[in-house]
C-alpha cells in the first residue's frame, strides 16, 4: 500500500469524526427545541408548577444547555452515557438491553440479503434482458412498491393466525431453546429482506450495466469475449464501488429503521428505545440513539469508501 | 353484528356458539339471552362475563409460564412506587410487592399486610400488622418498613404521584414494631382504602434502588427490562398459602392491537390485556379464547357549565338530559362494552351506588318542549369533542342526529387530542370529558363535584353538598355513610350538569387456560392485579 | 453514473403500452384527489351507518369502516391527504435540493465541500426514524407533516442533482459558456438544468414512491394524519382487524396504496432508454 492511499484513508476517517462532532452538536440543540420537557412528561396529570421545577432540580434540567452539552460529550468520550431521565437507570444500561437484539437482526439480515441480492443482481446483469432478468426486475418492483406493514401484517395473517406455524411475537421467552429462536426470527428477517433485496438488486444491476457500456468492453465482446466472462472479469470489479456504497447504505438502515418491524412483531430493539425516548423528552437517551444510529452510517460509509479506494485499480 | 362476519372463516354457526358457551360455563339464564337477542353472533359482550365467574369455582391448578400483554409499555416502567403510573407499574406493583389492604369487588378494603385498622375518631388511627411475613430479600417485615414506605409518597422532594391523597397524613410514626400510627389533617373514614390502592405498596426501610423490586408480593424479580418485558417467578415464602399458583408470570406491552389479537388467536400469550370491542367477536368466536368484562374502568361524560350561556338556562340542561340516548350510545358506539348510567360518577359495583337514581327516559318530545322553552331551537349550539375523551366524537354524533329530528342544530366540533385537557376540558361551556374508575366515593366526589374542586366539569356550587361530603368522610358508620352519599347521588344526577351515560367496560382476552381471574370494578385484568389468584390449565 | 450527452437532444417518447396503463393510473388518482369534494357521498367522519365492517352496498360502495364510515368517501378524501402532503413535501424538498445542488456544482470548491458535509450529517439517521422524532417532537400536523418529508427528502435530491450537475459541469458545452462570459446563475438555469431535467424528473418520481411509503409507515405508527381525518396509510392502520372480517376497508385502501406505488414505480421503469440510462 503506498502513502497516497494511506493519505486518502486518514482523510476519510478525519471527516467521518468531524462529522460525528457535527452531528453530536445538531442532535443535542435540536432535541433542546423540542416543545416540552421531561418534568412535564414525567408527571402528566399530576403536574403542578412546584412539582416540575422540583424535579427539573433533581434532573439536573435547570443548568444552562451549553454546559450540559460539555458534560454529556466529556462523559460519552470516557465511557459514560449518563442517566436516563425517565427510568432513572444507565442509559448503557437501556442501550445494552437493545443493541443485540438491533445487531442481531441487522447482521441475520444482511448475510441472506448480500449474498442473494448480488447474486441475483449480477445473473440479472449477465442475462440481461431475458425472461430471468425482467421476472427479477418485477418482483423487486412490486415488492418495493407495497408498504413494510403490510407484508409484515400479511405474513402474521397468514402463518401464525391461519397455519400457526410460527409465532407472531418475535419476543422469544427468557427460557427459549435454539429452536423457538430460530422460528421467532424467520417473518422479521424475511420483511427485512424483502426490503433491502429489491434495492441492492437494482442497484448492482445497474452498476454492471453501467460498467459494461465502457468502450473497453465493447471491443472485447466485438472480439468474441462471453457476455458471462466479462461481467464476472471486467464490470464487477470496476463497479465494486458503486456495489459497495449501496450495501453500506441499506445496512446502515437496519439498525435504527427497523421500527416497523419492531412494532408489528414486538421486536425489543433500539429503534423503539429512541422513538420511546423522543416521546418521553429523555434528553440522555435520545442523543445515545442518535448517536449510535449516526455512528453505525458513518463507520459503514467510510469502510465503503476506503473499500473502493483500495479496489481502485488506478491506485494499487 | 355484520353479515360480512358471517362468512368468514371465524364464523360459527349458532348451534356450535352456544355449545362452546355452555362448555366454557354459560348458565341457562345467559343463553336464553343469547337466543333471545338473535343468536350468538349478535350477543353483547357482557354475557360473557359469566364465563368468566364460573372459572372460580373450579380449582386453582399449579405451575406453568404465564405470558401476559398489556397494552402499553416504555422505558418510562418502573418498580419505585412513587413513579408508578401506567397500568403495567400497577401490574409491577401488585406482583412484586403487597400492600396494606386490597380493595375487592366492591371497592371494600380487605386485609392484607394489616391485620386490622382502629380509630375512634377517623383522624387517628391506629394499624396492627401481620407479624412474620418476610420480604424476598428474607428480611422480616415490621412497622419501620410500613412508616418508609408511606412517608416516600408525603415527601414532596420524591414528587410521588399519590402525593394529593397521600399529604392528609401530617404523621406517620412506629408504635413497636407491628403497630404504626398515622395522623390525618381531617378525619377520612376511607383511609383503609386509599391505603388498598395502587401506589401504597410496602418496601423495605431504606430502599433507594429499584432495579430489582424487594417485596413481600407474590413473585420474586427475575428481569426488569424497562420497555421491554418484567419477568417474574413463584415466591416460594409468600405468605399467603392459598395463592400464587403459576410458576412464572411474565408480562409484557403490545401497544398495537391487532398484534396483541394475533399474538393471542396464534397462542403466543395466554392474555392479551384491554381489547376493542371490534376484536371481541374474533376473540368469541375462537374455541380457545375467551373474554372477561369488567364493567367499570371508565367513563365519558356530557359537561355543561351551569355560569354560562346556553348551560344558564335550567331548560337546556333539561333538554339535553332527555335527548341523550343512551341506549343508541351503548348499542351502537360501546357496541355492548358499556353499562348505561345515571348521571352520577359512583359505579355501580361500588358498595354506596344508589339504585333508586334513575336516568330520565329518551324523549325527544319532553326535549323538544324544553328547548322551545329556551329559545334554541333553530339556533346553533356548539358541541366540543375530541379522541382524547374515549368515544365522544361518536357520541356526539347520535345526540346530533337524535337532535336534528327536533329541530335543533348541534355543531359538532371535533377537537385534536393533544391539548384537549388543557384547553377544552372543563373550559368549554358545552363539551366532553373522560373520568378515570376511582375506588372511593370520597375521591370521585371531592375531586369532581365540591364546590371548589378544580375538576368541577359542570361548575356545581352547592354548600350543603360540600358538608355531606365532610360528614361523610368523617364518618365510621357504614350505614350513615351509604344513605349520606346515595343523597349525594341523588343531588348530583339532578342538579349537577355532568351527563354520564354508561359506564365503559374495559374487557380482556385471554385463553381458556386460563383461570382464577373475575371482573373487577377498577377495570382491566382484575383491576391490575391478577398475581396473587390466577392460574394455568396446562 | 455516466452521462454522455451532447446539449439539448430531443428526447423522443416512445410510450410502451405497460407506461400508458401505469400513466393511466397515475392520473386517475391525480384526479381523484383534485376533485375529492365533488366525489364523496358523505361527510368523511360522519358514521353513516350502525353497521361496522360492513359489506359493499348501493348505499356504501366499498362497505364500512370499523366505526361505520364510509370508506369509498374516506378513501377519496384519504387520497387527497396522501397525495396532496406528498406532493407538497416532494416540491418543497426538490425546490431547496436541487438549488443547492445546482450551486455546489456551479461554484464548486469550498463551498461544495462545505454544504455536502453538513447535508451528509442528515442521511445518517434513518429516515423513518428521523419523521419520527420530528412528528413526536412537534406534534402531527399537516405542516408538520410536510416539514419532516422536506428535511428527510431534500438531502437526497441535492446528492442526485449535484452529482448529474457535476458531470455536465465538465463537458465542453459549459467550457464554451463560460468562455462566453456567462455568470454561474446563467450557466445553472440555461445550461446545467435543462440537461439534466430528465433524470431529475424521474428521480423525484421515485421519490414520491419513497415519500408514499414513508407517510403510511407514519400513520402505520399512529403518527400521520391524525383522526377523523385518514391518508391512506392510516385508513389501512385503523381497520387493520377488519382483515378478519374480510372487510374492504383495509383491503381497498391497501389496494389504493399499492397501485399508486407501483404505478409510478413501473412508469419509471419504462421511461425511454436515454432518461433511464442517466437515471442509473
Amino acid at each position: 500500500m503506498n502513502k497516497r492511499i494511506l493519505e486518502m484513508i486518514g482523510g476519510r476517517l478525519a471527516v467521518a469524526i468531524l462529522s460525528l462532532f457535527l452531528v453530536s452538536l445538531a442532535v443535542f440543540f435540536i432535541t433542546e427545541l423540542l416543545p416540552g420537557d421531561t418534568a412535564q412528561e414525567l408527571l402528566g396529570q399530576a403536574v403542578t408548577t412546584e412539582a416540575a421545577s422540583q424535579l427539573r432540580e433533581t434532573l439536573g434540567l435547570d443548568r444552562p444547555a451549553i454546559l450540559r452539552y460539555f458534560e454529556w460529550i466529556f462523559g460519552l468520550l470516557t465511557g459514560d452515557l449518563g442517566y436516563s431521565h425517565v427510568s432513572d437507570r444507565p442509559v448503557a444500561s437501556l442501550v445494552a438491553e437493545r443493541l443485540p437484539n438491533s445487531l442481531t437482526l441487522a447482521a441475520v439480515t444482511m448475510a441472506i440479503t448480500i449474498p442473494l441480492a448480488l447474486s441475483l443482481g449480477i445473473f440479472a446483469a449477465i442475462w440481461k434482458g431475458s425472461i430471468f432478468d425482467r421476472a427479477i426486475s418485477s418482483v423487486a418492483i412490486m415488492l418495493v412498491s407495497f408498504p413494510e406493514f403490510m407484508i409484515a401484517t400479511l405474513l402474521v395473517m397468514w402463518l401464525s393466525v391461519y397455519l400457526q406455524w410460527l409465532p407472531a411475537l418475535s419476543f422469544i421467552p427468557t427460557t427459549a431453546d435454539l429452536h423457538t429462536v430460530v422460528l421467532a426470527y424467520i417473518m422479521p428477517v424475511s420483511v427485512l429482506v424483502f426490503g433491502s433485496c429489491s434495492q441492492m438488486i437494482r442497484l448492482s444491476r445497474a452498476a454492471i450495466a453501467d460498467a459494461m457500456v465502457t468502450p473497453y468492453v465493447e471491443m472485447a465482446m466485438l472480439k468474441g469475449a462471453s457476455r458471462s466472462r466479462m461481467v464476472l472479469g471486467h464490470a464487477l470489479p470496476n463497479s465494486v464501488a458503486p456495489i459497495v456504497n449501496s450495501v453500506a447504505l441499506s445496512m446502515s438502515g437496519l439498525l435504527g429503521g427497523v421500527i416497523i418491524v419492531e412494532t408489528v412483531f414486538n421486536y425489543p430493539g433500539l429503534a423503539k428505545l429512541m422513538v420511546d425516548g423522543v416521546s418521553t423528552r429523555d434528553m440522555p437517551l435520545i442523543q445515545t440513539c442518535s448517536m449510535i444510529f449516526c455512528g453505525f452510517y458513518l463507520v459503514l460509509i467510510t469502510a465503503a469508501d476506503i473499500i473502493a479506494i483500495l479496489s481502485n485499480p488506478r491506485l494499487r | 353484528m355484520t353479515h360480512q362476519f358471517d362468512k368468514s372463516r371465524f364464523s360459527r354457526n349458532d348451534d356450535s356458539a352456544v355449545e362452546n358457551a355452555i362448555r366454557r360455563g354459560a348458565t341457562r339464564r345467559d343463553l336464553l339471552r343469547m337466543l333471545a337477542a338473535g343468536g350468538v353472533v349478535a350477543a353483547t359482550a357482557g354475557m360473557f362475563a359469566g364465563s368468566a365467574r364460573n372459572a372460580v369455582a373450579q380449582t386453582p391448578k399449579r405451575g406453568g409460564a404465564l405470558r401476559v400483554a398489556l397494552n402499553s409499555t416504555s422505558t418510562a416502567d418502573t418498580l419505585d412506587p412513587v413513579r408508578a403510573s401506567a397500568q403495567g407499574d400497577y401490574m409491577r406493583m401488585s406482583t412484586f410487592y403487597n400492600k396494606l389492604t386490597v380493595l375487592d369487588n366492591s371497592f371494600t378494603p380487605q386485609m392484607e399486610l394489616a391485620e386490622s385498622f382502629d380509630t375512634t375518631d377517623a383522624k387517628v388511627w391506629t394499624i396492627k400488622l401481620k407479624t412474620g411475613v418476610t420480604f424476598h430479600n428474607g428480611k422480616t417485615m415490621d412497622s419501620a418498613d410500613v412508616v418508609y414506605s408511606l412517608s416516600r409518597h408525603v415527601d414532596p422532594k420524591l414528587t410521588s404521584r399519590a402525593n394529593a391523597l397521600a399529604k392528609a397524613m401530617t404523621k406517620i410514626e412506629a408504635v413497636d414494631k407491628s403497630t404504626v400510627r398515622i395522623e390525618l389533617d381531617q378525619p377520612n373514614a376511607d383511609l383503609p382504602a386509599i391505603l388498598g390502592t395502587y401506589h401504597f405498596v410496602i418496601i423495605p426501610d431504606g430502599t433507594t434502588e429499584f432495579t430489582k423490586a424487594v417485596g413481600t408480593g407474590p413473585y420474586i424479580t427475575e428481569v426488569f427490562e424497562p420497555g421491554i418485558r418484567t419477568v417474574g417467578k413463584r415466591n416460594p415464602n409468600y405468605f399467603k398459602s392459598d395463592a400464587a399458583f403459576v410458576d412464572s408470570i411474565e408480562m409484557f406491552g403490545i401497544p398495537d392491537e391487532n398484534a396483541r389479537l394475533n399474538a393471542l388467536l396464534s397462542g403466543d400469550i395466554h392474555i392479551g390485556a384491554s381489547m376493542d370491542a371490534r376484536s371481541a367477536p374474533l376473540v368469541k368466536a375462537n374455541p380457545n379464547l375467551r373474554l372477561m368484562v369488567a364493567p367499570g374502568g371508565s367513563y365519558t361524560n356530557l359537561n355543561i357549565r351551569m355560569d354560562m350561556e346556553p348551560g344558564s338556562k335550567k331548560d337546556f340542561i333539561d333538554g339535553v338530559r332527555a335527548l341523550i340516548n343512551r341506549d343508541a350510545i351503548n348499542r351502537a358506539v360501546l357496541r355492548g362494552f358499556g353499562e348505561p348510567h345515571n348521571d352520577q360518577p359512583i359505579q355501580r359495583a361500588s358498595r354506596y351506588f344508589n339504585a333508586e337514581v334513575v336516568p330520565p327516559a329518551f324523549d325527544p318530545e319532553r326535549a323538544k318542549h324544553h328547548f322551545e322553552k329556551a329559545g334554541l331551537l333553530g339556533v346553533g349550539i356548539p358541541l366540543v369533542c375530541s379522541e382524547a375523551a374515549k368515544a365522544s366524537p361518536d357520541m356526539a354524533m347520535v345526540l346530533q342526529q337524535d337532535a336534528a329530528k327536533i329541530g335543533v342544530t348541534i355543531d359538532v366540533q371535533r377537537m385534536p387530542a393533544d391539548g384537549y385537557w388543557s384547553n377544552q376540558w372543563i373550559k368549554a361551556p358545552f363539551h366532553f370529558g373522560n373520568i378515570n374508575a376511582r375506588p372511593t366515593a370520597d375521591i370521585l366526589f371531592s375531586l369532581l363535584y365540591k364546590s371548589d374542586a378544580a375538576w368541577n366539569e359542570s361548575r356545581y356550587v352547592n354548600p350543603k353538598f360540600d358538608q355531606m361530603l365532610l360528614e361523610a368522610r368523617g364518618s365510621l358508620d357504614e350505614a350513615q355513610r351509604k344513605q349520606i352519599y346515595g343523597e349525594m347521588q341523588a343531588m348530583v344526577a339532578k342538579d349537577a350538569a355532568t351527563i354520564i351515560p354508561a359506564y365503559i367496560a374495559s374487557a380482556d382476552a385471554m385463553s381458556t387456560k386460563v383461570g382464577g381471574l373475575n371482573p373487577h370494578p377498577l377495570g382491566m385484568l382484575q383491576g391490575y392485579n391478577i398475581a396473587d389468584t390466577v392460574w394455568l390449565d396446562a | 453514473m455516466t452521462v454522455s450527452t451532447a446539449p439539448r437532444r430531443k428526447i423522443r417518447f416512445q410510450i410502451r403500452p405497460i407506461a400508458a396503463v401505469c400513466l393511466l393510473v397515475v392520473l386517475f388518482w391525480i384526479v381523484v384527489a383534485l376533485f375529492a369534494p365533488l366525489l364523496v357521498h358523505y361527510p368523511a367522519g360522519d358514521m353513516v351507518s350502525y353497521d361496522y365492517f360492513g359489506p359493499m352496498s348501493k348505499e356504501y360502495w366499498l362497505g364500512t369502516d370499523y366505526l361505520g364510515r364510509d370508506i369509498y368517501s374516506r378513501l377519496i378524501v384519504g387520497t387527497r391527504y396522501t397525495i396532496g402532503i406528498a406532493f407538497v413535501g416532494l416540491i418543497l424538498a426538490a425546490l431547496i435540493g436541487i438549488t443547492l445542488g445546482l450551486l455546489a456544482a456551479a461554484f464548486g470548491g469550498v463551498f461544495d465541500t462545505i454544504l455536502s458535509r453538513a447535508i451528509d450529517t442528515f442521511v445518517g439517521i434513518p429516515n423513518l426514524l428521523l419523521a419520527l422524532v420530528i412528528v413526536a417532537g412537534g406534534g402531527s400536523s399537516i405542516p408538520i407533516l410536510i416539514g419532516a418529508i422536506t428535511v428527510i427528502f431534500f438531502p437526497g435530491c441535492y446528492r442526485f442533482t449535484r452529482s448529474m450537475a457535476v458531470n455536465v459541469n465538465a463537458l465542453d458545452f459549459i467550457s464554451a459558456a463560460r468562455a462566453r462570459g456567462e455568470g454561474h446563475f446563467y450557466i445553472m438555469i440555461h445550461e446545467i438544468l435543462p440537461n439534466i431535467a430528465g433524470p431529475i424528473m424521474a428521480d423525484l418520481g421515485l421519490r414520491f414512491v419513497h415519500i408514499i411509503l414513508l407517510l403510511s409507515g407514519l400513520s402505520f405508527l399512529g403518527l400521520g394524519v391524525q383522526p377523523p381525518n385518514a391518508d391512506w396509510g392510516a385508513l389501512v392502520r385503523e381497520n387493520m382487524i377488519g382483515i378478519s372480517y374480510g372487510s374492504p376497508a383495509v383491503v381497498v385502501p391497501s389496494l389504493a396504496l399499492a397501485s399508486l406505488a407501483l404505478a409510478i414505480n413501473l412508469l419509471i421503469d419504462n421511461l425511454p432508454q436515454r432518461v433511464r440510462d442517466q437515471l442509473e
